[in-house]
């Protein structure tokens, strides 16, 4: 259990999760109970279908469990509804995706602008071009992501998630569609731009070594959990 | 901020993502805004070219008309008080029209609608003669012989020229010119026979002119000045007081044409609702490419959502997308269907007998708009409205399937809002409304059941045991897998063959009751304006001339409605298909006993040597239209006399026999004493040939010269031809719904060609032939082209039955060269259009597709 935070970001509390319907329907999660300090990197690793995927998506208030808590930066989700967590998602939780999943039809600037855009701020632009200046892609405002290589639409896909300044940050193997090379450049980036706003990191990654470089490490298994201490 | 006080910039930032999206182009949307606009197109073009029509009788009236004011009598002159009256408030130029037999030297003869008209004639606009002259030159005596001019159709059905003589009556004419358009011809309405003008002196001579003759005059009044519209009304007010008995029929310029103006109001309607059918149909195209769009945004929707966007915000995005789009597709409609009119005047403006205005109409735009806008939003709406429901967790999980559940409840009422808002503005608009909720209800069931009819297919193909051939495998695995193109198929092609069906079958029907059928029944000859004093006599004739001939012959004269209850006709409110009777006038009778191919269904015939009130029997159908009951009163002027008489009974009539029968006909008291002429009909115990009728009609025109003969073949023809110009504009206006169907089913095909691509490529590697999947194709193609043929076939033949015998009173026949006909345009269709975009599959390569797999 991690117990070191007093003001924890993330609360899970005998979460449970199932998917599907009659005989497809899985038991993903099985009793989660996790608390993760503010400003703490947590390295998410197990095998395929061990349900990691699904816990990230539960912490950033996409599945709702069948039972049990979880709270993100003191609130309460399950208190929300579904345009409450939209909205709470767009302020407070940034996600990264194995797949950027930019949107084609629009410019990196625009892109990176929409979470503040859906957040009503009247700065989104200005904002929007400071993170992407932050991550180095200041001179590729107006490209949109087809012009773009895959680290760089990574990148955006970075700024994008940090721009809100949120607190958690969920990235869901943010280098598996990347070589090494670039990989390793978009990790360091997402760790240096962690550590300046001091937001919280969960990480999804198959990766050992990525994993190491977090906070603590947590396995997970057939959808119960297996903590063990960060090498790092 | 609450919600309320965020809505505005909601859907303006929601309005400014769509935007950015256009970025991305009009990708699978070429169907969407297509559909769209051809049925936007259709309702405009119909709209405008009618408001046009309209507009120009209007705006024309006095060209019509050919004064401010025209006073008609029937069957009478004015009296010498009347035209007194007339002239003393205006120049006063009557017209009279009288059915009339013209004979050639050589003995031929054709029916003419003769007209006479003073050396002032027009008043306005111009009459067209060739060779050019004056109406003086063309119609006044030379040499003691009257002019006359005509039709062409006269010259060449007696094979004349200019120069030729004629004889009219008892008047010997010289044919100086062709008629190539008299300005006032709309006011005269449709006649049978060719226009013979000639002046109102030469009319006299020809000696037509007797007591009881079927002679119209129109006295026309043309107010001095330019008169506003308050001075010919009180004009109208001040003639009717001084002479209340006149009865005649009176038109204003305002007013010239009502009987065609109804004409386009309900030939209007009827393609408004082919053109409804349009966009019905492509709305399929719509909720298709809708659904299309969600499939294909499904990872930037769920983007957007994982980015803090609500369902409701994704929802607004899609569907100002859509709307956009929409807008966009009726902008294109409005556009052409606006230059229907203009481009119909610039192409055939000269052939055209209507006074066509076009102009740009608001009003018709805005609605037009209206439909464009409402057809996307009823169509779109569902599909859209599961982008509310996209879950994130697609992102993550990489399944970006379809699902096929149903929206929530606020887009399932938006969607039931929207049409019913269609409904409304199409029964709000409807001339008929009662036909207008008949339609509807039509449409709506036709589609559910059409939708229907897709999922049974498609549970038909999932249950159906394996068959052995692996082509047939492979085709009832296309048909009933998720993302097949049969709801589709369905229900575009479905809808628009239903409705090529239906009117197939009713113009065929139509067109059967008037040339095939009647015939055998039907007399050969109708006499006109037989003497009265002269019956027996031209009984005699017909049969010494005829042979074995039977002659049925009645009393007639035109006598005009004035009342109805007490209630003067312009203020009765009768049912939209009895209205015709309160306009002008009509044919009457009277009758000691019940008129053949008709019975007596309420009340009862008046006894043999009746001598009280007057008596009238009338049709059912004119009885309860009028809402009388029996012994109600009904007020009718005849040759200037106010007749009231009371409904002793009411009749069923055979129509369709072309018997003699009339929708009044009176106790023979009533008419006591007043001049009239008689109406006979003439059927040869053997039916007759073309050169017997020929002969007879010969005869009777030297004989009898102020005897008019119709040869019913003539008149059925002449209805036929009617008929043929009526359904050419109907066959258009459905070709219209059926190249909506065509493009939405291109477009289903489209949107589902990369997944049978891929299907294609993996049934290749793992060893299919091309032979193969092709015969699997055609037979998916065929089977589902025919299944939609027979529903087609079905549902369009009870919707034609339907009108045939309920609306027309019909006998319905069915038709095999239209059903058939029917089955080779689907299979055509779904064969030809399926098949064109599988020759590209079939000659894909594997490899590069294997890659990214």
């Amino acid at each position: 259990m991690l117990d070191r935070a007093t003001h924890p970001a993330i609360v899970l509390d005998n979460v449970h999760l199932t998917l599907g319907h009659g005989v497809s329907r899985v038991h993903i999660l099985k009793g989660i109970t996790l608390s993760i300090a503010r400003g703490d990197a947590v390295g998410l690793v197990g095998p395929s279908g061990s349900g990691k995927s699904t816990l990230l998506m539960a912490m950033a208030g996409l599945e709702r469990p069948d039972s049990g808590r979880i709270a993100i930066d003191g609130q309460d989700l399950g208190a929300l509804n579904e345009d409450g967590l939209a909205r709470f998602r767009g302020r407070r939780i940034g996600i990264v995706f194995q797949s950027f999943h930019l949107i084609p039809t629009m410019t990196a600037l625009e892109n990176v602008a929409v979470p503040l855009e859906l957040g009503g701020a009247s700065d989104a632009f200005d904002r929007a071009k400071a993170e992407l200046d932050a991550v180095g892609l200041g001179h590729r405002l107006s490209h949109y992501p087809g012009q773009l290589s895959g680290g760089e639409q990574q990148r955006v896909a970075l700024a994008r998630a940090l721009a809100p300044d949120p607190a958690i940050v969920v990235a869901d193997e943010p280098t598996g569609n990347l070589d090494e090379g670039t990989g390793g450049q978009i990790v360091e980036l997402l760790f240096k731009l962690k550590r300046e706003r001091g937001a919280t990191l969960v990480l999804v990654t198959h990766d050992l070594n990525l994993a190491r470089k977090c906070d603590h490490m947590v396995r997970i298994r057939s959808g119960v959990l297996d903590l063990e201490p960060a090498e790092a | 901020m609450n919600a309320l006080a965020t809505a505005p910039s909601r859907i303006g930032l929601a309005f400014r993502f769509a935007l950015r999206d256009f970025r991305g182009g009009l990708r699978g949307f070429g169907v969407f805004i297509a559909c769209i606009a051809i049925g936007v197109a259709a309702i405009t073009a119909v709209a405008a070219i009618s408001r046009g029509l309209t507009d120009g009788i209007a705006r024309e009236g006095r060209v019509i008309l050919g004064s401010d004011a025209a006073f008609v009598t029937i069957q009478r002159e004015a009296t010498a008080a009347e035209k007194s009256w007339l002239a003393a408030r205006g120049q006063v130029t009557p017209v009279a029209y009288i059915r009339a037999m013209a004979r050639a030297e050589d003995g031929n003869s054709v029916l003419t609608e003769a007209k006479s008209v003073d050396l002032a004639w027009p008043m306005f606009g111009q009459a067209v003669l060739q060779p050019a002259m004056s109406i003086s030159d063309a119609l006044g005596p030379k040499d003691g012989i009257f002019g006359a001019a005509a039709d062409q159709l006269l010259f060449t059905r007696l094979n004349l020229k200019p120069g030729d003589m004629i004889t009219v009556g008892e008047a010997r004419f010289q044919l100086r010119a062709e008629l190539l358009s008299e300005p006032d011809k709309l006011a005269g309405g449709v006649g049978f026979g060719p226009r013979l003008l000639m002046s109102e002196a030469a009319l006299r001579a020809t000696g037509l002119l007797q007591p009881g003759s079927l002679v119209r005059w129109s006295y026309r009044v043309t107010l001095p000045g330019d008169p506003q519209e308050g001075e010919i009304a009180a004009l109208i007010d001040g003639a009717k007081q001084a002479f209340p008995e006149a009865g005649w029929d009176v038109r204003s310029r305002m007013n010239a044409s009502p009987q065609f103006a109804r004409q386009i109001e309900r030939f209007t309607q009827f393609l408004t609702l082919v053109g409804l059918t349009a966009l019905l149909v492509g709305g399929v195209g719509v909720a298709n490419a809708a659904q299309g769009f969600v499939d294909r945004k499904r990872p930037d929707l769920a983007t957007l959502k994982s980015l803090g966007a609500t369902g409701a915000f994704v929802f607004s995005l899609s569907l100002m997308e859509v709307l956009t789009l929409a807008f966009f597709g009726s902008v294109i409609g409005l556009a052409v269907g606006s230059a229907a009119p203009f481009a119909l005047i610039s192409l055939f403006g000269h052939l055209l007998p209507l006074p066509l205005t076009p102009s740009i109409y608001m009003s018709e735009l805005v609605r037009g708009l209206a439909y464009g806008l409402l057809t996307a939003l009823a169509f779109s709406s569902w599909p859209l409205g599961r982008a509310h429901d996209i879950p994130v967790s697609a992102l993550f999980r990489d399944m970006v399937d379809r699902d096929g559940r149903w929206p929530r409840p606020a887009y399932i009422a938006l969607t039931a809002l929207a049409v019913a808002a269609l409904v409304a503005l199409a029964v709000a608009f409807a001339w008929d409304r009662r036909i207008a909720l008949i339609y509807v209800a039509s449409a709506a069931g036709a589609f559910l059941l059409l939708r229907g009819v897709g999922h049974l297919i498609m549970a038909g193909a999932r249950r159906m045991p394996r068959p052995r051939s692996t082509e047939a495998r492979l085709a009832l695995g296309n048909i009933h897998r998720p993302g097949a193109l049969t709801p589709a198929v369905t229900l575009s092609l479905g809808l628009g063959l239903t409705l090529l069906v239906a009117l197939g079958l009713i113009d065929t029907n139509l067109r059967n009751a008037l040339t095939a059928t009647l015939p055998e029944r039907a007399p050969s000859f109708f006499f006109i304006d037989i003497p009265n004093s002269e019956t027996q006599r031209f009984d005699a004739f017909l049969k010494e001339k005829g042979g074995d001939v039977s002659i049925d012959r009645v009393p007639m004269m035109r006598g005009r409605v004035v009342a109805v209850k007490g209630v003067r006709a312009e203020d009765v409110r009768a049912s939209d298909n009895v209205a015709w009777v309160l306009e002008g006038d009509r044919g009457i009778t009277y009758s000691a006993s019940v008129p053949t191919n008709s019975r007596v269904i309420r009340g009862e015939w008046w006894p043999e040597g009746y001598r009280g009130q007057p008596l009238v029997s009338m049709t059912r159908d004119i009885a309860d239209g009028l809402g009388l009951a029996l012994g109600d009163e009904i007020t009718v002027n005849v040759l200037g006399r106010n007749i009231t008489a009371k409904l002793a009974s009411v009749r069923q009539v055979e129509w369709r026999s072309v018997g003699i029968n009339f929708v009044m006909v009176f106790s023979p008291n009533t008419f006591a004493g007043a001049p009239h002429t008689h109406l006979a009909t003439l059927s040869f115990a053997d039916k007759g040939d073309a050169r017997r009728e020929a002969e007879l009609a010969r005869a009777v025109a030297i004989a009898w010269p102020a005897v008019s003969s119709v040869r019913v073949k003539d008149a059925l023809q002449a209805a036929s031809d009617l008929v043929a110009q009526l359904t050419t504009a109907m066959r258009g206006a459905s070709a219209v719904a059926l190249v909506s169907s065509i493009l939405v089913l291109a477009g289903a095909l489209a949107a589902g060609r990369a997944a049978r691509i891929k299907d294609a490529v993996v049934l290749k590697t793992l060893g299919a032939t091309r032979r193969q999947l092709f015969v699997a194709y055609l037979m998916e193609y065929g089977l589902l082209g025919a299944v939609t043929a027979v529903f087609g076939l079905v549902a369009g033949s009870l919707a034609s039955y339907g009108i045939v015998t309920q609306v027309m009173r019909l006998p319905f026949a069915m038709s095999w060269s239209v059903a058939l006909i029917s089955l080779a345009v689907a299979l055509v269709i779904t064969v030809g259009l399926g098949l064109m975009g599988t020759w590209r599959i079939l000659g894909q390569k594997p490899a590069p597709y294997l890659r990214e797999l």
